[in-house]
């Protein structure tokens, strides 16, 4: 087990290393430039191709692409990811900044998609083939095809229009420093993308519980006599999580890819407007720094799911 | 004679019954489809309708697409600046505007049917670009193995370490974006799990007795790909292209949603997105383009479901 979370952690630091390099690579091939849009905000005395010229020898940009990706890797290593080309400022204390109301949502959401999604998938494989299960069905079919970003635009319609309602929009609010603030502006984002995200939960937990009840010793459980709580909460479903966690863990890639719409739709000063804003003006820094940071975590999120799921459910080995 | 078939139409039970049922025989088959899986038949009909409404969008979206409706200016008079004609801006739903209008005076509903279009087009084309490549990677990883398949599967393990959306936000910000860099970038997002599943599918065909005998009798790796390998993984190809779609469109949708997208042809989350400007005064925009790209994922989602459980109940995509 030891030997394969190395070879594993080992492998995630090489596809991270493929991926950084395929933003540096890409950044660089496209088209589009910071420094010639910067450059045409300046000074107009210089004619334009020599500002150009200048900030691009600011910035760095002028150097063998070799030499700058020798910098960016071993800036990596050391964790420093460089300055961003617009507000001059570390790239590593901006992402710091924009962490928090990323991560909040992608709990907020786990934990609404968790509450509603667990206790309807049992409800759901339990009452199998009843008028309840096939309605609770449909609901979460439904909700796969519903887009999050039309959710959220629809909860704002018809929470302004009849309960007069709509989120704050002072600027973001710290959790810790004022969470009723906080909250009221999350709320919405988190429903739109949770139910999104527990649609699918259910979906799975439902036919894994099934497969679950029709095994011999949920037979014998309830041969037992015993009461259908203890039988359904106890036996069945303590082996039907296990694989949904995993689900779980995978969905946070989706999540965090959702958050991108979701954060620019609701104005939340996250990880994902930033991005959006980043690429827009052509930030190389910032840009690699978001991927790697989401990159990162998404592979040793999963690689903590692998392993846990391991941990939890003994007949599976790794080798 | 009569009661001869009926015995066997017992032994044969489906058969039997549908031998006295009225009506010509493809007709039974749908009937009893409908039956036996309401939602895969209705998303089915989804399917149709909007690829209908794709394929014949100049003759069933009534006005073009960027026509601007004028009206008369009940302000104007004479010596103002009142103009005497203005838009039709936002306009409710009637009989000249099924969906009403947008804020630049368009008609909801043409602008609909060329989105249909638009957003079957680019899915359509990222789907033949993922299976293409993905076939082909996933057969060469899954033939060859050893340290071709490990280099290729890191490589798809990096794609998948991304999230989807900041590969496509990167991808189609980048190139000046076109719908054919939006399908590709689209496209290219579907690669990794493409070439994981037909990989898989691989792993097993490889093994199989017929091709173990096309190897023995010194066939080339390309002609036992191509010949032997390929026709064993074309079902694992048509489910994954089926639920593929739903997918695809969404996250179009999202992109355009968020403004990466090109303005001409009109698209669905566009229109939403514009749609949710004036939502509070005339809402049937935003609930017009929303509706549409729900109903069709829901949509694409159903049929892929029912084509999948008839072709290959086994695989899973996720």
């Amino acid at each position: 087990m030891h030997q394969y979370i190395i070879r594993r952690a080992l492998l995630n630091i090489v596809v991270i290393l493929l991926v950084i390099t395929g933003v540096f690579i890409g950044l660089r091939a496209t088209p589009g430039d910071f420094a010639v849009s910067q450059a045409a905000g300046r000074v107009t005395n210089v004619n334009s191709g020599e500002a150009t010229a200048l900030v691009r020898h600011d910035l760095g940009l002028d150097r063998p692409l070799l030499e700058q990706y020798g910098d960016f890797v071993s800036g990596f290593f050391r964790g420093d990811l460089g300055n961003s080309f617009a507000t001059k400022r570390p790239v590593m204390a901006e992402l710091k900044d924009r962490l928090a109301p990323s991560v909040e949502l992608a709990i907020l959401e786990i934990l609404i998609a968790v509450v509603v999604a667990v206790p309807v998938g049992i409800l759901s494989a339990v009452r199998q083939d009843t008028w309840l299960d096939y309605i609770l069905r449909f609901f979460a079919i439904f909700w796969l095809g519903v887009p999050s970003f039309f959710v959220g635009v629809l909860l704002l319609y018809f929470l302004s229009r009849w309960a007069h309602w709509s989120p704050p929009i002072t600027d973001y609010q710290d959790f810790f420093e004022n969470p009723w603030m906080n909250l009221q502006a999350m709320v919405l984002p988190a429903v739109a993308g949770g139910l999104a995200a527990g649609a699918i939960i259910m979906r799975f937990l439902r036919s894994q519980l099934l497969e679950v009840l029709h095994q011999d010793y949920v037979r014998t459980a309830w041969a037992k006599g015993l009461r259908e709580r203890t039988v359904i909460m106890r036996h069945a479903l303590k082996n039907a999580l296990i694989p949904v966690l995993t689900v779980v863990g995978l969905l946070l890639a989706t999540i965090a890819s959702g958050n991108v719409v979701l954060e620019t739709l609701f104005n939340l000063p996250g990880l994902g407007g930033y991005a959006v804003n980043a690429i827009r003006q052509n930030d190389y820094p910032v840009v690699q720094g978001v991927v790697l940071l989401v990159a990162t975590s998404l592979v040793f999120v999963n690689l903590v799911v692998d392993v846990a799921y391991a941990w939890l459910d003994p007949r599976i080995r790794y080798g | 004679m009569l009661m001869g078939q009926e015995e066997a139409g017992l032994g044969v039970l489906t058969a039997g019954q549908e031998l006295y049922a009225p009506g010509p025989g493809w007709l039974r088959l749908v009937g009893r489809f409908i039956r036996r899986k309401p939602l895969g038949a209705f998303g089915i009909g989804v399917v149709l309708v909007m690829s209908l409404a794709a394929g014949a969008a100049p003759w069933l979206s009534r006005y073009d697409a960027e026509e601007r409706f004028l009206t008369a200016n009940p302000a104007y008079a004479p010596g103002t600046f009142e103009p005497e004609q203005k838009q039709d801006a936002r306009a409710g739903p009637s009989l000249k505007h099924w969906f009403g209008t947008d804020q630049g005076g368009r008609d909801n509903y043409a602008r609909l049917v060329w989105g249909a279009r638009r957003s079957l087009g680019v899915a359509l084309g990222a789907l033949l670009f993922a299976i293409l490549f993905g076939t082909s990677i996933g057969i060469v990883s899954g033939y060859y193995r050893g340290w071709l398949d490990m280099i290729l599967q890191r490589l798809m393990d990096s794609i998948q370490a991304f999230p989807a959306m900041l590969i496509l936000l990167l991808l189609v910000a980048l190139t000046k974006s076109s719908l054919v860099t939006l399908s590709m970038g689209l496209g290219f997002v579907a690669l990794a799990s493409v070439q994981r599943i037909i990989r898989s599918a691989v792993l097993t065909a490889r093994e199989e007795p017929h091709v173990e005998a096309a190897r023995a009798i010194g066939c080339s790796a390309p002609r036992l790909m191509c010949v032997h390998i390929l026709p064993n993984v074309a079902a694992p190809i048509i489910v994954v292209f089926s639920i593929g779609l739903g997918s695809i469109i969404l996250a179009d949708a999202a992109l355009a949603f968020l403004g990466l997208a090109p303005i001409e042809p009109p698209s669905w989350g566009m229109m939403l997105n514009e749609g949710r400007g004036y939502m509070n005064s005339q809402p049937s925009t935003m609930l017009a383009a929303g509706l549409a790209i729900t109903l069709t994922v829901l949509g694409f989602n159903l049929a892929g479901d029912a084509l999948r459980d008839f072709l290959d109940p086994r695989i899973r995509l996720q």
